[in-house]
């Protein structure tokens, strides 16, 4: 399988509600389509991870830091990083990266549909069927025309999900997507974004600080590969033997 | 292009979407402006319609002359270009510038003076033609009435002397190729060709005038002296630089000044007020809305970090608070010009009148909205660029987590 993320001692710096904190990861290396959990406690740095491996924040200093999103297509994002190419991270991050957030992050002033819309217009794609497949997959095609306000949370998710998925990024990024949905609804949406992520062989990234709800209710079925995080250090181990 | 044209449609989308906040802010934009624009409206209103009164009657932007002179056609001449004179004319001795009129619609004779014209005359704006030769003539309206007659009518004109111990009285044909319009002169009075004019001066110092066939003495002083002369300055800002270069010439003339410096002062004075006014308006309003604008890029981080997210560059975020400002300053502004509009129309129907004003106390041009549209959209992107440099330094990163 290729590579898709390379990284060796990447070292992240940050002051959080004014008190200093640092990652440091020695060595992870990510593979095509498999399906990552970042495990840790609140605060151990899993946001600061997945917000390096989508591109959103900088790494103080890296010995590696490499994206292979799909074959043939290398990018030195420390390089990048390092040389302020600003729009060359963006138009990486906005081709191949899905991001899905714990609140869903949908913007308010856009229909649903708008919402889902929103990265395929901006990278000028044609106008298929894409969207309403997707939304029927995960069950909101009837909600396509509503603002997000009017949606409940689980709906609002599923969206989220839609939105990242809707460009067909070949990495899909997930910050504890199903923390504040009630466990049976968490596991109903991660099956069904499972289905549809097998399918388009999409890497899967995702943040859990919940051990005990990663393990029953994820990683039995859906993870192959973990990656813990404590205390800023970052280890990786298969959860799949 | 496609991100200009999706900031374009997002920013758009929030500012109705959140259409409580940015109605506050269109009120409170107005709340400066409609005030400002109904103090700039009295000023202009009351001191331009002041202004315009003594412009209007070119009686305010008249020099004349006291008493007797010697102006030869030099003079005049020399006058006539300078930047400042809008029309000069030379007239002869009022007696000799008299004549009798009578028409056929009338039974009286009117005695009526004539004064000399040419293309350009203030006292004719009004009238549409200007007399060509010797007879053709443009009747003031008290003359016109007094003679029944309107343009196009023919009456016959007649000049009385002594001469050589005999009275004379020669008798011209005159077309009446216009009248003047009545608010222009109250006098009777006929505007004719300066040759006319002097024929008439001419005929009653005894000379013959060969061109009518009246007899008389021939040979006369060479070269043209004038006793006075018809002057008008161009605007009433010329009358008293002209006036006090006229007066140095050792020339004894009156004219408006101390009216035109009174509203001349009223003017500079409100200015000054009215500027002060503004300005303090304008920096208050200015800091209003920045910081309104800093307060909305804060509290939308959020969002603007989703833009960036799913792929807005910096340069285009800034977009996203300066379009929305420049929203709140069209809206604001057309607030602003209803209101000012509708207190305009209170004014001057319910206010001037109630302190016996017949003229318009409040009004502005055009081109003042347009102005008032320009500084405001100045100001609000000004204030809202520092938003949108604030929002461009927001890393995608550091908003997400508060969502």
């Amino acid at each position: 399988m290729t590579v898709v993320y390379s990284l060796e001692n990447v070292v992240k710096e940050r002051l959080i509600d004014g008190v200093g904190f640092r990652l440091q990861v020695p060595r992870i290396q990510i593979r095509a389509e498999e399906n990552i959990a970042l495990i840790g406690h609140s605060g151990c740095g899993k946001s600061t991870l997945l917000d390096m491996l989508a591109l959103i924040l900088r790494p103080d200093t890296s010995d590696e830091f490499s994206l292979h999103p799909v074959q043939g297509d290398n990018h030195d994002v420390a390089g990048l990083w390092r040389r302020d190419r600003y729009s060359r991270l963006s138009q990486i991050r906005k081709q191949h990266i899905g991001y899905v957030l714990q609140s869903g992050g949908l913007l308010p002033y856009l229909t649903v549909r708008e919402n889902i819309e929103l990265p395929r217009r901006l990278l000028k794609l044609p106008d298929d069927d894409s969207i309403n497949s997707i939304s029927k997959v995960l069950g909101i095609s009837r909600q396509l025309d509503k603002l997000p306000g009017l949606l409940s949370a689980g709906e609002r998710q599923r969206a989220a999900f839609a939105r990242a998925l809707s460009h067909r990024p070949s990495i899909l990024i997930a910050d504890e997507p199903t923390a504040a949905l009630d466990p049976i609804t968490a596991h109903k949406i991660m099956a069904v974004v499972m289905e549809v992520i097998r399918g388009l062989k999409i890497t899967l990234i995702t943040a859990s600080h919940d051990w005990a709800h990663v393990y029953k209710m994820e990683l039995r079925t859906l993870r192959q590969e973990a990656v813990a995080v404590d205390d800023g250090k970052v280890y990786q181990s298969s959860f799949s033997d | 292009m496609t991100q200009f044209s999706n900031i374009i449609r997002l920013s758009f989308r929030d500012y109705s979407h959140e259409w409580r906040m940015s109605g506050c802010f269109i009120l409170a934009l107005a709340s400066v402006l409609a005030p400002m624009m109904i103090l700039f409206g009295l000023k202009f209103g009351i001191v331009t319609t002041m202004i315009h009164e003594l412009v209007e009657n070119p009686a305010n932007r008249e020099i004349k002359p006291i008493g007797s002179g010697r102006y030869d056609d030099a003079w005049i001449e020399g006058m006539r270009q300078r930047d400042d004179v809008e029309f000069i004319i030379p007239r002869t001795r009022a007696l000799a510038a008299t004549i009798q009129l009578k028409s056929t619609s009338a039974k009286r004779i009117v005695s009526t003076e004539l004064l000399a014209t040419a293309p350009g005359d203030p006292l004719l704006g009004g009238a549409t033609r200007q007399p060509r030769n010797y007879f053709q003539v443009v009747l003031s309206h008290a003359a016109a009435k007094k003679l029944n007659v309107n343009s196009g009518d023919e009456i016959d004109a007649s000049l009385a002397r002594q001469f050589q111990g005999k009275r004379e009285r020669v008798h011209l044909p005159l077309e009446v190729i216009d009248v003047a319009a009545a608010g222009v002169i109250s006098r009777n009075v006929a505007f004719v060709d300066l040759e006319l004019l002097i024929a008439s001066e001419q005929f009653k110092d005894g000379r013959a005038i060969e061109a009518f066939g009246w007899q008389g003495n021939t040979g006369g002083p060479e070269g043209r002296m004038y006793p006075s002369f018809r002057l008008y300055a161009r605007s009433i800002y010329d009358v008293e630089n002209l006036f006090s270069d006229l007066e140095k010439e050792g020339a004894r003339v009156k004219a408006n000044v101390a009216e035109i410096s009174t509203v001349r002062s009223i003017d500079r004075n409100l200015s000054v007020i009215f500027w002060i006014i503004a300005c303090v308006g304008a920096i208050g309003f200015a800091f209003s809305l920045g910081a309104s604008l800093w307060a909305n890029v804060d509290r939308k981080r959020k969002d603007l970090s989703v833009l960036r997210l799913v792929g807005f560059k910096g340069g285009r975020i800034v977009m996203f608070p300066v379009l929305q400002s420049c929203y709140t300053a069209v809206l604001g502004w057309l607030l602003a010009v209803l209101v000012y509009l509708a207190f305009e129309y209170l004014i001057n129907v319910f206010l001037a009148p109630r302190i016996n004003l017949d003229r318009v106390l409040c009004f502005l041009l055009i081109e003042h909205f347009l102005w008032a549209l320009a500084l405001t959209v100045v100001i609000a992107v000004s204030a809202a660029v520092l938003g949108g440099m604030r929002a461009a330094r927001i890393q995608p990163s550091d908003g997400l987590r508060d969502l």
